[in-house]
């Protein structure tokens, strides 16, 4: 066990590695770059002015230069400066960790309330009108492209309350906050929690038909003990999976739903620091999502391993 | 996992299987759900390829006369902000739409099926390297993965393309990979290899027609998810550039901006992808259900 | 409700504001807006653009300022702001302003002529701590040197006689700032004389400007603290103000087919549409073949349906005009009678059109053998929009434009390096004055004449119009210049484009500029009705 976690942790800093001089490398492909942008808001080039501003922030070093900079800055816990804001990465960076964290969580817990209930009762009922209109549901709620839910859900709120649901930094408690991020939250749950519930279904389906659930029929076991006791408890272990990948991968939807909600988060200053070439709050970002990506990974495998005595270790 | 003989596998689940209609005729029986997907897909599919038929407006002339028309008389779906007929454009986005969804599918596909195949049956330190690779390309959730590949390829139908399909590589390589690491070991790949049969030539022959399954599962489920991604970009301003007529920008930039002055705007974008994305996951279901038995729901 | 759509509508109302007796203004309250994206930094000096004017000038003073109570900025309606008064010499060539005593920056030092100094200073160059840009160096291309007599009297020493020179200090677009904060500084943490004290910038999320108690004109301002929000997304933003959540939609948001929207939804608010002052306009690049030939930059002009454009892009309301902002709130473009006498500005369109076939079939193109180029604009709406335009009227005359949309971070280095053959851009202009359009735009030396146009001739001619004191003989010089820069195709003006502002009715003491976009937002006059 000990072998297998020191392996995998290896693993896992080879990958960062890579992903560090992946977006790095990718990042410096973009057209344009800082003082481009720079310069575009004052509606004019200024060549000599342009050099200058790029060799005060290093990006006239040949580009190995500039990664050992980086990393080495990394190493010792200094992300180095924003480039548009001429302040701290780090200063720009944290603070905006913990909306984006708040509407991630509240949008699993909606995922997975809505979610397994409705995939548990439509494994239980397979093919009854209440399983296909449940799958139907399901499926729609993948079709649908988030910001357009997101907005159609702005305009009803405006509409109906004459209120809109976007952030405010100046709610009085954390309840308050709660509330008005738990509309955006269920934005982006919706989408995950429609891929929960077909995940449960699908694996409660295939524990009901093991061996020990038909034992546990023949025994004499109440339907409803069969289902929910026995059942339930074996097919959570891949729901758990996929909920945690999921999580890590809710940035993605988070992207588009912090925009149309106006949520000051880091899935949206991620998009506009793609489109200010700010490298550093950029590679910063990156490499702190792929942690949380890897790291998730890493725990969700090793709590398998640790729930599911079949599964060996070795790889 | 062994291969899958279709009509076998009907047969066993106690079809009559009579010929291609009769498969067919199961299908929409066995499948309601699926037979409406496939329904919805194959009415996609022919709008793209007859969009100049169907469609008597040209999608790229503006005309300011009738800037936001309304729906109703000559041009049924109304009129955009610049006065282009809303019905032209959608039958035309289809093609663009159906571009995307198609060609980032299997050009994703294609890349992961030859890295999946060459690293599953080579091993070694190939298989090592590009594993970790796939780990990296993992270690991003796949929307800003997208974004950030948009950005470096610049606004373009092509690149948009390429930066979807990128992303699903890994994916890709993963299943083929651990599909052919289990064929590899079985005993017709065996007797190949005894008759002095080259590995490439296995590996092509052999191994590869029986990792078609999970790979048609994979595929289909894709189909739709790179219409929504597509959508995604345009929204953040990334995806197809104009003058193509691509559902994802028509939807978010009129969802930008008129999303009450001119609902229609969109209302009908917002409907032609809805209904391919979801007409796409119900055949994906059906795929599934038939090609992968282990999930069989 | 008070929503004007023409423009003698919009203007009456906005007199009718003006005239009616002052209430007693409240005073307290927080002024809550929303700004359309983060100002690239809060230095206003090092930008272009009105997202850091709009947010920023509360901040600052300038030495004089354009009223902020009347609608046109004009000659006429130049007020004090830091300076107490003003003077030309006898030569014309000095100007010398008399600073107002006692007032303090924000962070407590003494405010002095010496700041006054330092700041032009950096303008034209002569400071060590320059800039990282200087967009608007071309505007103080006739300033010698800055003296100073004393803390509270600076003199600016021209080059030569400029009667227009006095307007350059009372656009938004020029600030006083101190000598003793860095520029660095002042891009991220501003510090001004202004109403309003620089609290925090959060990139995507907010502004906090705070009420200045020690502001040098008494009594003002009348709020307690202006809160921007940024947000980003139009239909957000839109419905958010719809829904009261603010005072205010940031200045010219509001366009003419989202008006209805708003005006339906938010019965009380007053929508006021006026020009932009940003025009939409066609780049060709002349040193591109075929477009170095004259009679291909002549048939594209013919080609032109202006009004195509401004019914699409506006519903019909656009200035369609030449470069100056034409009558009634343009005080130096030219009336309808004689802008059509310029070449393809003629309404008959067909015959135009018709006129600049032949040409082009004189070139040896037809239907079949169609001329092909790439018509490049910048990924936003506001481009794209009339680019797709455009591309469809340059068909009529066997022009087949393909359109390339260019990442907005490489389109200024891309047009720089006069890469490119046609292509549609904006551009704002500061003050409605020929001296400040004119040179940024068209003269040979200027660093934002983005299509490096050059005209020996009009250069002599814009110099001259400078230095004319007489305005209506000024007015006919520039009317000449737009007749040559017309006849060349140097960087055609499509349209003026309008737009709304709105506000709550709870709003009060707020006036529009209605021929700038630049100059109106001090903020020091508004109260809140609450």
């Amino acid at each position: 066990m000990a072998a297998y976690i020191v392996r995998r942790l290896l693993l896992m800093l080879v990958t960062l590695i890579g992903m560090s001089i992946l977006i790095f490398v990718m990042l410096r492909l973009v057209p344009g770059n800082i003082t481009d942008i720079i310069f575009d808001s004052a509606g004019f080039v200024n060549p000599a002015q342009k050099k200058k501003i790029e060799r005060q922030l290093g990006l006239d070093q040949p580009i190995a230069v500039q990664y050992v900079t980086w990393i080495g800055g990394l190493m010792r816990g200094d992300l180095g400066y924003a480039y548009v804001s001429e302040k701290p990465a780090i200063e720009e960076i944290l603070p905006r960790i913990p909306v984006t964290a708040k509407l991630a969580l509240l949008a699993l817990i909606f995922s997975i309330i809505i979610g397994v209930p409705l995939g548990v009762v439509s494994a239980v009922r397979q093919n009854t009108t209440l399983d296909y209109v449940l799958r139907v549901l399901s499926l729609s709620g993948l079709s649908l492209p988030s910001f357009w839910l997101g907005l159609l859900i702005l305009m009803a709120f405006v509409q109906f309350w004459g209120w809109i649901p976007i952030y405010r930094s100046d709610t009085g408690s954390i309840w308050e906050e709660i509330a008005l991020l738990s509309i955006p939250a269920a934005a982006v749950g919706f989408r995950s929690s429609a891929l929960v519930m077909r995940l449960t279904r699908s694996s409660m389906l295939e524990v009901l038909r093991q061996d020990y659930i038909r034992t546990a029929r023949a025994k004499g076991a109440s339907d409803t003990s069969v289902n929910y006791d026995h059942a339930l408890r074996n097919a959570v272990l891949p729901v758990v999976t996929i909920i945690g990948i999921e999580a890590a991968f809710l940035i993605g939807g988070l992207i588009v739903t912090e925009t149309v909600f106006n949520v000051p988060g880091v899935a949206r200053f991620l998009v506009e620091a793609i489109r200010w070439r700010d490298y550093p709050i950029v590679q910063n970002l990156v490499m702190f999502i792929a942690i949380i990506v890897v790291v998730v990974n890493f725990l969700v495998d090793l709590m398998y391993v640790v729930l599911d005595p079949r599964i060996k270790y070795e790889e | 996992m062994a291969v899958v003989d279709h009509s076998a596998e009907l047969a066993r689940a106690g079809a009559n299987v009579r010929g291609w209609t009769g498969s067919l005729l199961f299908f929409v029986r066995r499948y309601p759900l699926g037979a409406i997907g496939a329904v919805i897909m194959a009415a996609f599919v022919l709008t793209a390829l007859f969009a100049d038929q169907i469609s008597t407006f040209d999608p790229f002339t503006t005309n300011a006369r009738i800037s936001l028309a309304r729906p109703g008389g000559e041009h049924i779906l109304g009129a955009d902000f610049m006065g282009r007929d809303v019905f032209a454009r959608i039958v035309y986005g289809a093609r663009i739409s159906l571009a995307v969804s198609v060609g980032a599918t299997v050009l994703g596909c294609l890349i992961g099926v030859t890295i999946g195949l060459m690293s599953g049956f080579f091993g070694g330190w190939f298989d090592l390297i590009v594993q970790r690779l796939m780990d990296i390309m993992q270690s991003l959730p796949l929307l800003v993965m997208a974004l950030v590949m948009a950005a470096s390829l610049g606004p373009s139908l092509t690149n948009t393309i390429i930066a979807i399909a990128i992303p699903l590589v890994p994916n890709v390589a993963r299943i083929i990979r651990s599909n052919t690491l289990s064929l590899r070991e079985m005993p017709f790949v065996e007797a190949a290899r005894a008759i002095g049969m080259s590995e490439t030539r296995i590996a092509v022959v052999h191994v590869l027609p029986n990792t078609l399954a999970p790979l048609i599962v994979l595929a289909t489920a894709q189909l739709g998810s790179a219409i929504l991604v597509e959508s995604s970009l345009a929204f953040l301003g990334l995806g197809v550039p104009e003058p193509h007529p691509s559902w994802g920008r028509m939807l978010s930039e009129s969802a930008a901006e008129y999303v009450r002055t001119a609902p229609w705007l969109v209302i009908f974008p917002g409907i032609a992808i809805s209904a391919v994305v979801f007409g796409t996951n119900l055949f994906g279901d059906a795929i599934r259900d038939i090609l992968d038995p282990r999930q069989r729901m | 409700m008070r929503i004007s759509f023409g423009f003698a509508a919009a203007f009456s109302v906005a007199l009718l504001g003006q005239v009616l007796p002052v209430l007693a203004q409240k005073q307290g309250g927080t002024l809550r807006i929303y700004h359309r994206s983060t100002p690239p930094s809060a230095s206003i000096h090092e930008e272009a653009t009105i997202d850091t004017v709009q947010g920023f000038m509360p901040v600052f003073n300038n030495l004089v300022v354009f009223d902020q109570t009347k609608p046109l900025n004009t000659p006429e309606t130049i007020v004090p702001d830091l300076a107490e008064s003003w003077s030309w010499d006898a030569t014309n060539t000095k100007l010398t302003f008399k600073l107002h005593s006692g007032v303090k920056w924000h962070d407590g030092k003494p405010f002095t002529a010496k700041d006054v100094q330092c700041t032009w200073n950096k303008l034209i160059g002569k400071d060590q701590d320059d800039f990282r840009k200087n967009p608007r160096a071309i505007w103080w291309q006739n300033l010698k040197e800055v003296t100073v007599n004393g803390d509270l009297e600076a003199t600016f020493v021209l080059n030569r006689p400029q009667p227009a020179f006095l307007s350059l200090f009372a656009s938004g677009y020029t600030p006083v700032y101190p000598c003793h904060v860095s520029a660095k500084d002042m891009r991220t943490s501003p510090v001004g004389t202004g109403p309003f004290k620089f609290v925090e910038f959060k990139r995507g999320e907010s502004i906090k400007l705070v009420r200045n108690p020690d502001y040098f004109k008494k009594g003002k301002p009348h709020v307690d603290a202006i809160d921007w929000k940024i947000i980003e997304n139009r239909s957000t933003r839109i419905l958010a103000f719809v829904a009261g959540e603010f005072d205010m939609t940031f200045g010219t948001d509001v366009t003419i087919p989202l008006l209805k929207d708003v005006q339906s939804q938010a019965p009380k608010a007053t929508c006021e549409v006026a020009p932009t002052y940003v025009s939409t306009n066609l780049i060709v690049n002349p040193k591109a073949p075929p477009f170095n030939d004259p009679k291909v930059r002549e048939a594209m002009a013919l080609t032109l349906d202006r009004k195509a454009f401004s019914d699409t892009l506006s519903g019909g309301q656009a200035n369609i005009a030449g470069v100056m902002l034409p009558p009634p709130e343009g005080v130096w473009g030219m009336p309808p009678e004689v802008m059509e006498t310029m070449p393809g500005y003629s309404k008959d369109v067909d015959k135009n059109r018709a006129e600049a076939r032949k040409i082009m079939e004189s070139l040896g193109y037809s239907e079949s053998k169609p001329l092909k180029v790439k018509v490049s604009t910048r990924n936003i709406a506001v481009y794209r929009d009339p680019a797709v335009l455009l591309i469809d009227q340059l068909k009529k005359i066997y022009i087949e434009g393909e359109l390339e949309v260019i990442d907005n971070s490489i389109w200024h280095a891309k047009v720089t390096r006069n890469e490119f053959s046609v292509g549609l851009n904006l551009t704002g202009v500061g003050v409605d004055d020929p001296d400040v359009n004119l040179y940024e735009n068209y003269s040979c030396e200027s660093e934002r004449n983005l299509t490096k146009y050059c005209n020996k001739e009009v250069d002599a001619l814009i110099d001259k119009q400078s230095q004319e004191a007489d305005k209506e003989k000024r007015k006919k010089i520039v009317w000449d210049i737009e007749r040559k820069l017309a006849a060349d195709l140097a960087r055609p003006i499509i349209l003026y484009d309008r737009a709304a502002t709105c506000w709550q009715p709870h709003l009060k003491g707020f006036v529009l500029h209605h021929n700038s976009i630049y100059n109106n937002w001090r903020y020091e006059d508004v109260w809140l009705d609450k």
